[in-house]
């Protein structure tokens, strides 16, 4: 059996160790861009912010390719996939015959589509190789500006906060983190960060980016002008797959996979930041390119490819991040339309800080936010993941004394 | 291999557990000095308190495959395959708490420790007292258990009973299956409070 794992990341390894595990003599060959040791990509913010040195990225020892037997190569992305012979082709044309096919491609950030982009000092944060760049450049910056106020923007601001630099965030929407918490949670962190020394301006976004050589300045929508010496853009990122033959694999926003993680074209699988699969609280197919659920989704890929019967009911949306002292967790349909289909439950003590929202559809959870106490997140987790009905009181799920034993029986 | 086996019907609610498992996971070892550490310690087992205000001493399950250990984006969970458990390494914890947001039961709680680097803030969970094995001890929490509610055996033997139990009290004119005394009479008692 040929297995060709096209991706170095959580997903790509998470399969090929699968993959080794049930199939010992195989041979399996391992197809990625970045060169680097698998390392942990949400991790890339903690060496802007000077916390973790870049060695201490890797979560694979440096024998991981030997000890499962994997043949590598790495530095180049794929160009295509010849499906009817049953082969991808690498960038510069050499081509790799396969039985099975994992694309753990990811997915790139999405490029900021103003004019002035070709300007030096402008990046987006990705790749370990993006933060050792932007690391260069701080000497000599002092007026940082960040755009977008979601997960990489946030994560940005913290860390160039933290390397002493008073950076200001753009953010289009009313507050930050839109697509993860809802309003309450959203002006929470909002005052947490203002409080330490971050300039936030919220409904505003960039028409474009003004410099001779090195970016010097950006023209905002507002038509006013805001001087800038680095910029870092956080708004998104878009799942790597132009390599795709959409005439055999189906594509929506990411490729379609089944429960197995299969694609529409047989032996041919997809898991991770690249791969659309249903959303067991949205009820419908979902892009959630996160860290466990790429690391799950290797996993469960991997074992189907070996010739194990698994099937992964479907993915959700989570997260978590601790903002200076305030500690926030989302999870599932956080944020749903106003609608009669979900109730939605708050609480909201203002001592200690704290805020948690439920949302349900019938009996079952579907989405939660947490602010402050998220120790038994997991359990949350657990029971949208599970569709458990709730037969016990809701309120008892919204108490910060709510434990395992009260969902026992 | 034994395993500690949680019996929630036991559990009487005592919290001993709890002050065991903290004195274990000290400096000193013993209940005293250990108040007066810094950073103080913090227990792994969490008795939660039920509907009933029933305890139940909650305590990682060592799952195999960890969702913890899957989710953890520093690679600082392992599993130490002698004992068969799973271990946070306090030196590559980030306290990112996406393992508190994996894990099922609940039973991950985040604090300095004495373990971990000082001034750090990691994640702590139960490490089926390995130290305390090495020296041919049981669990801390086993240990002090008085009511039955934790036993260290192997887990085999433990569904054996349990199969057991179950069987008799399926059969004809079998007694009704006894349990502690204690957390009958609390129950009990609970119960016709919330019923008034």
């Amino acid at each position: 059996m040929k297995y060709v794992i096209v991706g170095n990341g959580i997903a790509g390894i998470s399969a090929a160790e699968a993959v080794r595990q049930l199939d010992p003599s195989g041979h399996m060959t391992l197809i990625g861009d970045e060169t680097a040791l698998p390392y942990s990509r949400p991790m890339i913010s903690m060496v802007l912010d000077g916390s973790t040195p870049l060695e201490k990225l890797p979560i694979r020892s440096p024998g991981i390719y030997d000890d499962l037997n994997i043949e590598t190569r790495l530095g180049n992305r794929i160009s295509e996939i010849d499906a009817g012979r049953r082969e991808v082709v690498i960038e510069g044309g050499k081509r790799v015959p396969f039985d099975r096919l994992l694309i753990a491609t990811g997915a790139d950030a999405r490029p900021v589509e103003v004019p002035g982009t070709d300007l030096k000092n402008i990046y987006t944060m990705r790749t370990e190789a993006h933060v050792r760049h932007i690391i260069q450049t701080l000497p000599t910056v002092r007026n940082p500006l960040v755009l977008g106020g979601g997960l990489v923007g946030f994560k940005a601001a913290y860390g160039l906060l933290k390397r002493g630099l008073k950076p200001t965030m753009l953010i289009t929407s009313p507050y930050p983190l839109s697509m993860q918490v809802d309003e309450v949670a959203g002006k929470m962190i909002l005052d947490e960060l203002v409080r330490h020394g971050l300039t936030v301006r919220v409904g505003i976004s960039v028409k474009a980016f003004e410099g001779s050589k090195m970016v010097e300045g950006a023209l905002l929508s507002d038509d006013s002008a805001l001087p800038c010496d680095l910029v870092i853009a956080g708004k998104g990122v878009v799942p790597s797959l132009s390599f795709v033959p959409q005439d055999r694999i189906s594509v929506g926003q990411g490729i379609f996979v089944d429960e197995h993680m299969e694609t529409s074209l047989k032996g041919v699988f997809a898991a991770g930041d690249v791969a659309e699969h249903f959303d067991i609280a949205r009820k419908t197919r979902w892009m959630n390119a996160i860290w466990p659920e790429a690391a799950m989704q290797g996993r469960v890929a991997g074992m189907n490819m070996a010739g194990r019967n698994v099937s992964y009911t479907g993915s959700l949306s989570r997260n978590v991040m601790r903002i200076f002292d305030l500690d926030l967790m989302t999870m599932g349909l956080a944020n749903p339309k106003a609608d009669s289909e979900y109730d939605v439950l708050n609480a909201h003590g203002f001592r200690n800080n704290l805020y948690r929202k439920l949302v349900f559809r019938g009996n079952v959870l579907v989405g939660a936010v947490l602010v402050n106490g998220i120790e038994q997140g997991g359990l949350l987790l657990a029971l949208i993941q599970n569709e458990t009905p709730i037969s016990i009181s809701r309120k008892k799920l919204l108490e910060p004394g709510f434990n395992f034993r009260q969902i026992m029986n | 291999m034994k395993e500690v086996t949680v019996h929630p019907e036991r559990c009487v609610g005592c919290m001993q557990c709890m002050i065991a498992c903290a004195t274990a996971h000290s400096q000193t070892r013993q209940v005293l000095t250990a108040l007066m550490e810094t950073p103080l310690p913090k227990s792994r087992v969490h008795v939660g308190a039920g509907l009933y205000n029933e305890g139940f001493p909650n305590r990682c399950r060592h799952c195999n495959p960890a969702p913890c250990m899957v989710a953890c984006l520093a690679g600082a969970i392992l599993r130490d395959p002698e004992r068969d458990t799973v271990l946070v390494n306090p030196d590559k914890c980030i306290n990112c708490a996406g393992c508190a947001m994996a894990c099922p039961y609940g039973v991950i709680r985040f604090h300095e420790d004495s373990t971990a680097p000082p001034d750090k803030t990691v994640a702590v969970k139960c490490d089926n007292c390995d130290q305390r094995q090495a020296e041919g001890l049981i669990p801390a929490c086993v240990e002090v258990c008085k009511s039955g509610a934790l036993t260290f055996e192997e887990s085999t033997d433990a569904l054996k009973r349990k199969t057991d139990e179950v069987a008799r009290s399926v059969s004809r004119g079998a007694e009704e299956m006894s349990l502690s005394p204690a957390f009958s009479l609390l129950t009990a008692a609970k119960r016709a409070q919330l019923s008034l």
